[in-house]
C-alpha cells in the first residue's frame, strides 16, 4: 500500500508537472496584454526545477514496479533537464515575436508536457509506463512542429510527424503485444524473466526495434527525420533531434539491456547493420544538403549510428559512453542550433549560401558555430572527441575482428563528417559574400544559453570527474 | 462460450487487420483514411492484448488495462492529427498526400 | 459449440442472402433512365454534392466531447479499487480531475465553447 510519502520518489515529474500547470493557470488568468510575463516566469520557474533536480533523490519502485526511480535515471533526467533549459533560453526572442502572439503559453505548456513523457518514459518499469511516456513525449511534437500556423512547411512538418509516429507506436505496440503474450506480464523484470527465445518472441522484439528505431530515426526508419526538422521551427527542431532524440535513446538502451539481455547477441548483429546504415547514409545525404536545417537533420542521423556502437558495448562501460556522449552531443548541437536560431531571428535566412562571409560580420557567432561544429565532428581538443572516442573504445574492447571492423567504418564516416562539417566553416571563413548577415546583437537570453553551451563543452571534456560520476550512476541501470 | 472458439481465429484476425492497417497506411493518399489505417493498427493490437489476457493469463488484467489505454491514446492522437488536417486544409485546400510536399530530398 | 455449426450459419446465410439478389436480378422488371440514379426518387432535385463543408464548430464540440468521454474510462477502475486503497486514491482524483477541469477552463478561456 502506498502512502502519499511516497510520491517523493517521482520528485521530477512532479514538479515539472507542477510548473506545466502553473504556466496553464497563469495563461487561463493572466490578461492578454501582459502574457510576456509567462515566458519569463516559464524560464525562471525551469531553472528552479533544474537546480532542484540535482539534489539528492529518494530511490524505490512505485505503483507495484510501473515506475522507478534512481540514481541513473535522477541523471539522465538532469542531462534532459540542463538540455530543455537552453532551448527555453534559445526560443525566448522567437516567442516573444509579434506572429506568436496568443500562442506563448501554449509552446511552454506543450514543450513541458512531453518532457514530463521523457521522465516516464525514462523511468518507466513496464512496457504499459514506456507506451504512455512515449505518446505523451510525441503528440505534443506534432502540434508543436505544426506551431508557425502560417507556413505551409510548417503544417506539413506536423502531418509527417504525427502520422509517421503514430504509425512507428502502432508497431511497437504490435511487439509489445506479442511479447505479453509469449511471458504473460509486461513487467519489464518479469518479461526478463520469462523470455525464452521462442520466435514470436523474437518477433515481437523485432516490432519494437523498429517502432523505437522511428523515434531515434535510424536509417531504415528515417524518412521522416528531414522533411520534419526542416519544416518544424527551429526551436522545435532543436529540441526533436536533441531532446526527445536523447530520451528515445536512453530508454531504448535501458530496455535493451535490462529486458532483452538474454538475446544480447541477438540485437548486436541487428544494431550492427543498422549503425552502419544510420552512419553511411546518414553522411552521404548531409554531403548534398544546403539549407541548415536540413543538414543538420541528417548529422543528427549520422550521430544516431555512432550512438548505436556505445549500445553494442552491453557492459557498464557502454552505457556510461552512451550516456556520456548524449551529454556532449546535447550540448554541441544546441550551440550550433543556437546559432542557426540567433541568425534566422536576425535575418530570416537559413540557407547555407547565406552564411558566407559571416566571420567579417559575426566573428563571435562564427567561432562558436566552428567550435560546435568541430565537437560534433570529433576534433581532438573538443568534447566531442572524448565522446566518439570512448563510444569506438567500448565497441572494441568486445575482442573480435568484426567490431574492429565497425569500428574502422565508423571511424571512415567520421572522416566524412569532418568534410561536411568543414563546409560550414569555409563558407563563414573563407567564401566572399557580396552582401553577407549584416552584424547583430544577440538577445541576452539566447547569449546566456550559448555561453552555457560552450561553457558545458570544454567542462564535460576536459573534467574526467564527470565521465567518473556517470560511470558510476551507470551501474545503477 | 467465447472460450469455444479457438484462439488463433482472433490471432489471425487481428494480424489480418493489422496488416491491412500498415498496407493502407503505404498504399492510401488520403490523409484521413491514413489515419483509420492507424485506427486499424491500434484496434488490432487491443485485440491481442485482450485475447491473450482471456485466454492464456485470466487471473491477471494487465492486458484489459493496456487495451483500455490503448484507446484513450488512440483518442488523443486522433484528436491532434484531425487538428493538424484541419491546418492542413487550411493552407493547401486539400488534404491528399501528393499535393502536401514542398520539400523534397 | 463446434465450429462446424459456425462455418454452417456463415454458408447458410451467404446462400440466402446471395440468393435472394441472384433470383431478384432474373426476375424483377428492371428499367433504366437518368431519374433512377437520383438520391431523392420521389423528385425533390439535387442542389449541390453530398460532400459539403461542415463549420469547424462541430468539429471543435466533437474533440472537446470525446477526451472528456474517454477520460471517464479511467474513473470506472478506479471506482473499483476506491474503497481498498483509500485516501490516496481519492486525491490521486482529485488531481486527475483538477487537471481535467483546467482543459475545460482553458478551452472556455480560448473560446472553443462559443459557437461561431
Amino acid at each position: 500500500m502506498m502512502n502519499l510519502q511516497d510520491f517523493l520518489t517521482m520528485r521530477h515529474e512532479i514538479l515539472l508537472i507542477l510548473v506545466a500547470v502553473i504556466v496553464l493557470i497563469g495563461e487561463i488568468f493572466i490578461s492578454d496584454k501582459s502574457k510576456h510575463v509567462i515566458i519569463n516566469l516559464t524560464i525562471i520557474l525551469f531553472l528552479l526545477h533544474t537546480i532542484v533536480g540535482f539534489l539528492p533523490i529518494q530511490e524505490g519502485k512505485l505503483f507495484g514496479g510501473m515506475y522507478q526511480n534512481d540514481l541513473f535515471r535522477a541523471t539522465l533526467k538532469n542531462i534532459l533537464n540542463i538540455g530543455v533549459f537552453i532551448i527555453l533560453l534559445q526560443s525566448s526572442a522567437w516567442i516573444r515575436k509579434e506572429e506568436n502572439r496568443g500562442k506563448i503559453s501554449e509552446y511552454f505548456i506543450l514543450l513541458l508536457s512531453t518532457l514530463v513523457g521523457m521522465y516516464f518514459m525514462i523511468s518507466s518499469g513496464d512496457f504499459l509506463m514506456l507506451y504512455l511516456g512515449l505518446e505523451l513525449a510525441t503528440i505534443p511534437i506534432a502540434a508543436l512542429a505544426a506551431f508557425d500556423t502560417h507556413k505551409n512547411n510548417s503544417a506539413e512538418a506536423g502531418i509527417k510527424l504525427i502520422l509517421s509516429s503514430a504509425l512507428s507506436s502502432g508497431i511497437l505496440l504490435f511487439g509489445i503485444s506479442m511479447i505479453y503474450g509469449t511471458t504473460g506480464s509486461v513487467y519489464f523484470t518479469e518479461v526478463a524473466a520469462n523470455f525464452g527465445k521462442e520466435s514470436l518472441q523474437i518477433l515481437g522484439f523485432i516490432f519494437f526495434v523498429a517502432g523505437m528505431g522511428f523515434k531515434i530515426s535510424l536509417v531504415p526508419f528515417h524518412l521522416w527525420t528531414a522533411d520534419v526538422y526542416e519544416g518544424a521551427p527551429i526551436n522545435v527542431t532543436s529540441y526533436l533531434s536533441v531532446i526527445s532524440k536523447g530520451a528515445a535513446v536512453f530508454i531504448f538502451t535501458i530496455v535493451l539491456y535490462k529486458v532483452f539481455g538474454q538475446i544480447a547477441e541477438m540485437w548486436n548483429v541487428l544494431l550492427y547493420v543498422l549503425a552502419v546504415l544510420t552512419m553511411t547514409i546518414g553522411n552521404l545525404f548531409a554531403i548534398r544538403q544546403n539549407n541548415m536545417k536540413r543538414f543538420l537533420a541528417f548529422s543528427s542521423i549520422a550521430q544516431a549510428g555512432f550512438i548505436l556502437l556505445g549500445i553494442m558495448g552491453s557492459n557498464a562501460a557502454g552505457v556510461t559512453s552512451v550516456v556520456y556522449f548524449m551529454l556532449i552531443y546535447i550540448l554541441t548541437n544546441l550551440g550550433a542550433f543556437g546559432v542557426v536560431s540567433a541568425i534566422y531571428n536576425a535575418s530570416g535566412k537559413e540557407d547555407m549560401r547565406d552564411y558566407n562571409g559571416l566571420y567579417k560580420t559575426n566573428p563571435k557567432l562564427s567561432l562558436l558555430m566552428t567550435l560546435a561544429l568541430f565537437s560534433l565532428a570529433g576534433i581532438p581538443p573538443v568534447a566531442g572527441f572524448f565522446g566518439k572516442f570512448f563510444l569506438f573504445t567500448s565497441v572494441a574492447s568486445l575482442n573480435d575482428y568484426k567490431y574492429y571492423i565497425l569500428v574502422l567504418i565508423a571511424v571512415l564516416n567520421a572522416t566524412i563528417s569532418l568534410f561536411y562539417y568543414l563546409r560550414v566553416v569555409k563558407a563563414m571563413f573563407i567564401d566572399p559574400n557580396d552582401n553577407p548577415i549584416p552584424y547583430f546583437k544577440t538577445d541576452t537570453p539566447a547569449r546566456i544559453g550559448l555561453l552555457i553551451c560552450v561553457f558545458g563543452v570544454f567542462l564535460v571534456g576536459f573534467v574526467a570527474a564527470i565521465y567518473e560520476a556517470i560511470y558510476h550512476f551507470s551501474s545503477f541501470i | 462460450m467465447i472460450q469455444d472458439i479457438p484462439i488463433q481465429y482472433f490471432l489471425i484476425v487481428s494480424t489480418t487487420m493489422f496488416f491491412i492497417g500498415v498496407c493502407g497506411f503505404i498504399i492510401r493518399r488520403n490523409l484521413i483514411t491514413m489515419l483509420m489505417a492507424i485506427e486499424l493498427i491500434l484496434n488490432a493490437v487491443n485485440i491481442n492484448f485482450v485475447v491473450f489476457n482471456k485466454f492464456l493469463f485470466p487471473h491477471q488484467l494487465q492486458g484489459h488495462f493496456f487495451a483500455l489505454i490503448v484507446v484513450a491514446i488512440a483518442a488523443a492522437e486522433a484528436s491532434v492529427a484531425i487538428a493538424l488536417f484541419i491546418n492542413i486544409y487550411r493552407r493547401f485546400t486539400n488534404i491528399e498526400v501528393e499535393n502536401i510536399s514542398e520539400m523534397k530530398y | 459449440m463446434n465450429s462446424e455449426y459456425l462455418i454452417l450459419f456463415f454458408l447458410l446465410g451467404v446462400i440466402l442472402v446471395g440468393g435472394a439478389i441472384v433470383f431478384s436480378m432474373f426476375v424483377a422488371p428492371s428499367s433504366k433512365n437518368s431519374a433512377k440514379s437520383e438520391p431523392y426518387e420521389c423528385g425533390i432535385p439535387v442542389k449541390s454534392d453530398a460532400w459539403i463543408q461542415f463549420n469547424v464548430g462541430y468539429y471543435l464540440f466533437a474533440i472537446i466531447y470525446l477526451i472528456f468521454d474517454v477520460e471517464t474510462v479511467f474513473i470506472f477502475p478506479w471506482g473499483v479499487v476506491m474503497r481498498d486503497m483509500g485516501l490516496t486514491a481519492f486525491i490521486e482524483i482529485l488531481v486527475f480531475f483538477f487537471i481535467l477541469v483546467l482543459g475545460l477552463l482553458y478551452a472556455w478561456k480560448k473560446g472553443a465553447l462559443r459557437w461561431v
